[in-house]
């Protein structure tokens, strides 16, 4: 499996975590999955999933001696609100996107596929 | 003290003047790089006068006061000059706070920009790595994919950059279509255009009262979507990315007030990628004249204003 290193071991534990859906996972959990696909140390996922958790992406609580975590928000939960962060036009000036179109209102862009179909067309008559 | 003089007009001059003529030469987009590139280097010259003016105006006090103890004598001088109603002196004393706040308001601009770019950065980054890890992977595709019922493609700078598509966008758009669009993306990845937009942008917030920054900044972005659009439609064909375009433009919800200039910009591609090209020679080289004016406009300045001190013998 290709790795993007630690970033991407993160992304891996989170599928893990939010496809187990509803009950609480520990560390020795996602090792034991995790190990059966490739070479990981347990210290690495325990350092990584603390990471998580400081990150506010998981949440613990203490069992025995060890922890049990589960997310704080589901997958799409964390969609919903990414997707209003990239979408919601003039929201944030400093998230520095590069939409392919920008948002537009329901009536312009109305008007805008109208012209936009004409052009079309005759793209392809000109390109043909 | 005329070199900062004239500098200053100079960039006064740019101010005034650049906006109107580069707007002129860009608008339609025929080499969009090429105007990307004229209004940075007005930018950017704006603010390399701005910097080597008061740095000589700087020099021209220190250089007639370079000893430290020679420097209060005559400050003390000065003062008691003031005292006496010595106008000479009271103007000197009137430049030299002057050029003391052109100093504090290029170090607090530079502050501010600075403290931008850093915002931008992490919020970008940030917003980056949980695509990455909220995003799913579909073999074959060379993007992520978010779940969500507005069909969007846009791409983020971070470690690592990511291309987004969301599935609703997947559902709306042909094999070809969604090809051109991530050769749209990748080419915005590739010429680092993000980079160049935030750059540009936290100009435009340091100096809001100047319209050559807003303006550059906007007309900057509207050149490299041009710019990414000729790349893509290079690898996968004009009809293709134009298709791309119709089917991602509507039925998207409105969360702010209407967004004029963005239907319009979005049509001026469109036109652009349908319309058979037509290479402007005169254009070209007109925008590649501004470019060279602007490049070396403070350099010409300076030495306009050297020879002018000379030939007065002032």
């Amino acid at each position: 499996m290709r790795s993007r290193g630690f970033g991407e071991l993160e992304a891996v534990i989170m599928d893990r975590i939010w496809n187990r859906e509803g009950s609480t996972t520990t560390v020795r959990d996602v090792f034991d999955e995790l190990v059966a696909e490739r070479e990981i140390a347990y210290t690495t996922v325990m350092s990584t999933m603390d990471n998580l958790y400081n990150k506010g992406w998981l949440a613990r609580e203490k069992d025995g001696k060890a922890y049990r975590y589960w997310p704080t928000l589901t997958r799409e939960e964390h969609s919903a609100r990414l997707m209003r962060d990239a979408l919601s036009g003039g929201g944030s000036p400093d998230l520095v996107l590069s939409h392919f179109v920008e948002q537009i209102g329901p009536e312009e862009s109305a008007r805008l596929r109208a012209a936009l179909r004409k052009i079309a067309a005759r793209g392809r008559r000109t390109a043909k | 003290m005329t070199i900062a003089a004239c500098l200053l007009l100079y960039s006064l001059a740019l101010l005034v003047g650049g906006p109107p003529i580069l707007r002129r030469l860009t608008s339609l987009g025929h080499t969009p790089l090429l105007g990307v590139a004229a209004w940075l280097t007005a930018m950017a010259s704006v603010l390399v006068s701005w910097v080597v003016a008061t740095t000589s105006a700087i020099v021209d006090v220190a250089h007639h006061r370079v000893h430290p103890g020679a420097a209060i004598a005559a400050c003390l001088t000065t003062l008691r000059g003031l005292a006496a109603g010595n106008a000479g002196t009271a103007l000197q004393i009137g430049l030299f706070a002057v050029i003391s706040v052109g100093a504090a308001a290029i170090a607090a601009s530079a502050w501010r920009l600075l403290r931008t770019l850093v915002r931008m950065r992490s919020r970008t980054y940030r917003h980056a790595r949980a695509v990455h890890v909220v995003g799913r992977r579909v073999d074959g595709l060379d993007a992520v994919v978010i779940d969500s019922a507005e069909p969007a493609a846009y791409c983020v700078p971070g470690r690592p950059h990511a291309v987004v598509v969301t599935s609703a966008a997947l559902a709306a758009l042909s094999e070809r279509e969604l090809a051109a669009i991530l050769a749209h993306e990748r080419a915005h990845i590739r010429g680092r255009h993000p980079q160049i937009v935030a750059v540009v942008r936290g100009l435009a917030a340091t100096f809001p009262k100047l319209s050559l920054m807003a303006q550059g900044a906007q007309h900057i972005s509207r050149l490299l979507e041009m710019h990414a659009d000729d790349a893509a439609a290079e690898q996968h064909g004009r009809a293709s990315l134009l298709g791309g375009l119709l089917a991602l433009t509507g039925s998207m919800p409105v969360t702010s007030g209407a967004l004029g200039a963005t239907g319009v910009a979005v049509l001026a591609r469109a036109e652009r990628l349908a319309a058979v090209t037509d290479v402007r020679p005169g254009r070209t080289a007109l925008t590649a004249a501004a470019i060279a004016f602007a490049a070396g406009g403070p350099l010409a300045t300076i030495v306009l204003a050297v020879a002018g001190v000379l030939s007065c013998g002032f």
